[in-house]
């Protein structure tokens, strides 16, 4: 098994986590509420964080097959998986494959398929659109994006007090996002007839100002997987977690609650 | 003893869309709306780089060709078009093609294809040159930009391989490329196949130009970093027991604007750092922030604004002092173009940028002729490079 860098918290149950376009912050604000809950696990995907990128490792079915060994390797038989944003398309590409210790998924604003007509952007264009406007789309407020936290639009927040190490392991976990999705853009053309594959429960959650893939785009999403649950969070954009983590747990944990056993 | 080359490098560049609009636009590559293209005025365009093209064929002054993409400073987006059209105005000159950008092609068989038929058309006097591209070309021909040297390099063995074997189709399995029935069909006119040159000041890569024997260009290095650059070439060759290259394999691209006199060369000169002041305009999300545009851990300089390698004082004067733009009466020129080979330990093969920003057709054709007539007779049998007086 590959040696990824992994952000653990509390203990019990495993609640894997499969980051968007960074890694999961140790100061990301829903990290201690959902540790009430269990044994949240976040690796980093390699070139992400401390990860290292392994040589000839760079599509998403390498991320999909990683993915795999990683809830093979998780202890006991109940793993949540949620995936969050870009993460989102990679847990439900392996939510298809029917791993065995699987038993319930949330996505969180994830990206992943085409919906929309062939001149229709279904997800808004992460590396040729400017920053400003990058920001301006996945948040509902950007004035409250917690500190140490990264989201779309994180060039906009480089300023002196930003670390070197931190300007380049970003740039290097957009280098490594670059590579597995430049083309086509944050999406698999063949991952939409393939959701119905999906057999856990599954709650599809989507920031209400989510502007990069919108709330439209996300009922079409969990539509296409059997016995989705859609749940919209308000004052959120793309990221959820950090914008409402304590709407965003609740949800979660309600879900993992209702699902339980299941 | 050394003779010297000059060869002229035009992009074709569309000065004529209104500042304010330019002013307003975060970007005047990749994103510029084509609206401010009036097809009219690049006909014309067109029409009067033919002519300067077929006037350096009669004075010989060889032609350098590009590629860029949906901006105001190239129109030679169709690169192998216009490379085809050059092999057929000219009958006498070389033609670089630097390049069709490899990159962002996905075919390189289709590439190769299009170079041995233009070598054909042209009867040999075809040389194919190759660049690592980036930036807003990445945008404009939806090429991931992770990983492009890597893809660059399987590109030009493809090419090579393809432009090389005449015995009946060869299959290739790469990591970028596939194609199991590579067969191109003409094969090229020069045998083993036209020469390759690349552009880069890329010190690990100059290193397998040296290995390679490819022709190594600067564009716009100045006298360290060229130097350093062919030192890497020369370096990597001995390392590898590999003969001493000459100087036709060093190439450099500069500014150059050769008058009748120093006060006239100047003023007109003013007018060609236009390619930098006006036509690099670029939005950062195609720039400093776009992935692969620089390695991680150089980001912090980057995007603290502090690594760019383009000058900052844009005068003439303050171009000819570090070696980037060749100036002046043809005396002038002749004495700059001498100083920097001897400076950076030898070159063979210098490129003027010339018809530039608003360098009028006429203002272009009087330079060429000085450059050819009186500038280039001055440029060869010179002597041996003085390896004392080298740049430190």
């Amino acid at each position: 098994m590959m040696n990824l860098e992994i952000l653990r918290r509390g203990s019990g149950r495993p609640i894997l986590i499969v980051h968007g376009v960074n890694p999961v912050s140790p100061k990301a604000p829903f990290l201690e509420p959902l540790a009430a809950h269990g044994s949240v696990i976040a690796p980093s995907h390699p070139g992400f964080g401390a990860s290292p990128m392994p040589q000839d490792f760079e599509t998403m079915y390498d991320l999909v097959n990683l993915y795999q060994d990683v809830i093979d390797d998780l202890p006991g038989d109940d793993v949540t998986m949620i995936g969050l944003g870009f993460g989102g398309w990679i847990a439900a590409e392996v939510a298809v494959t029917r791993p065995a210790k699987l038993r319930r998924l949330v996505l969180a604003d994830p990206v992943g398929i085409k919906l929309g007509g062939r001149e229709e952007r279904d997800i808004a264009h992460f590396f040729n659109t400017r920053p400003d406007e990058l920001t301006r789309r996945a948040w509902h407020d950007p004035s409250r994006i917690p500190e140490g936290c990264y989201g779309l639009g994180w060039q906009a927040t480089i300023d002196e007090r930003m670390s070197d190490a931190e300007m380049v392991t970003l740039a290097r976990n957009w280098d490594s996002l670059c590579l597995y999705a430049w083309t086509p853009h944050m999406y698999n053309p063949r991952l939409k007839a393939w959701l119905r594959r999906i057999a856990v429960p599954t709650l599809v959650l989507w920031g209400e100002s989510d502007e990069i893939v919108t709330p439209d785009y996300g009922r079409g999403y969990a539509g296409l997987i059997p016995g989705a649950r859609f749940e919209t969070i308000a004052g959120a954009g793309h990221h959820p977690e950090l914008e409402q983590p304590a709407a965003f747990v609740d949800r979660v944990v309600r879900f993992m609650a209702e699902s339980l056993g299941s | 003893m050394t003779s010297m080359e000059l060869w002229n490098h035009c992009e074709n560049p569309y000065p004529f869309v209104p500042a304010e609009v330019l002013d307003a636009a975060d970007s005047v590559r990749a994103s510029l709306p084509n609206k401010y293209c009036d097809p009219k005025i690049a006909a014309g365009l067109y029409d009067e780089i033919w002519e300067e093209y077929r006037q350096c064929d009669d004075i010989g002054l060889h032609i350098v060709t590009n590629e860029h993409h949906s901006g105001i400073n190239n129109l030679w987006a169709a690169s192998p078009v216009i490379t085809g059209i050059v092999a057929s105005l000219t009958r006498k000159v070389r033609i670089l093609s630097l390049g069709t950008l490899v990159t962002v092609r996905p075919d390189p068989v289709r590439v190769a294809t299009e170079y041995a038929t233009i070598d054909v058309i042209s009867k040999g006097r075809l040389d194919i040159g190759f660049v690592k591209s980036g930036a807003t070309e990445m945008v404009s021909g939806n090429a991931n930009p992770i990983h492009i040297r890597e893809r660059e390099w399987e590109a030009i063995d493809l090419i090579e391989k393809s432009l090389t074997s005449h015995d009946g189709p060869f299959s290739w399995e790469g990591k970028f490329f596939t194609h199991p029935h590579v067969n191109v069909w003409p094969r090229p006119y020069q045998s083993p196949r036209p020469d390759f040159w690349a552009a880069t000041s890329d010190l690990p890569t100059c290193a397998e130009l040296g290995r390679r024997g490819f022709v190594n260009t600067l564009l716009f290095g100045g006298y360290d970093r060229t130097r350093k650059a062919y030192d890497a070439y020369k370096d990597a060759r001995a390392a590898a027991g590999l003969p001493k290259a000459g100087e036709d394999r060093f190439s450099y691209m500069a500014f150059c604007y050769v008058g009748e006199t120093d006060e006239e060369a100047m003023r007109i000169g003013q007018k060609i750092p236009w390619f930098l002041t006006v036509s690099i305009k670029s939005a950062p999300q195609f720039s400093k922030f776009q992935p692969g545009a620089v390695a991680p851990e150089m980001a912090p300089a980057a995007w603290r604004g502090g690594a760019s390698k383009r000058p900052t004082d844009l005068s003439v004067a303050s171009l000819i002092a570090q070696g980037q733009m060749f100036c002046g009466n043809p005396d002038t020129v002749a004495k700059q173009i001498k100083e920097f080979r001897q400076r950076v330990g030898g070159v063979g093969r210098i490129i003027m940028m010339t018809r530039q920003g608003l360098v009028t057709h006429a203002q272009a054709m009087k330079s060429f002729n000085l450059a050819a007539k009186e500038v280039l007779p001055q440029l060869r049998d010179l002597p041996p490079i003085d390896e004392e007086r080298r740049a430190a």
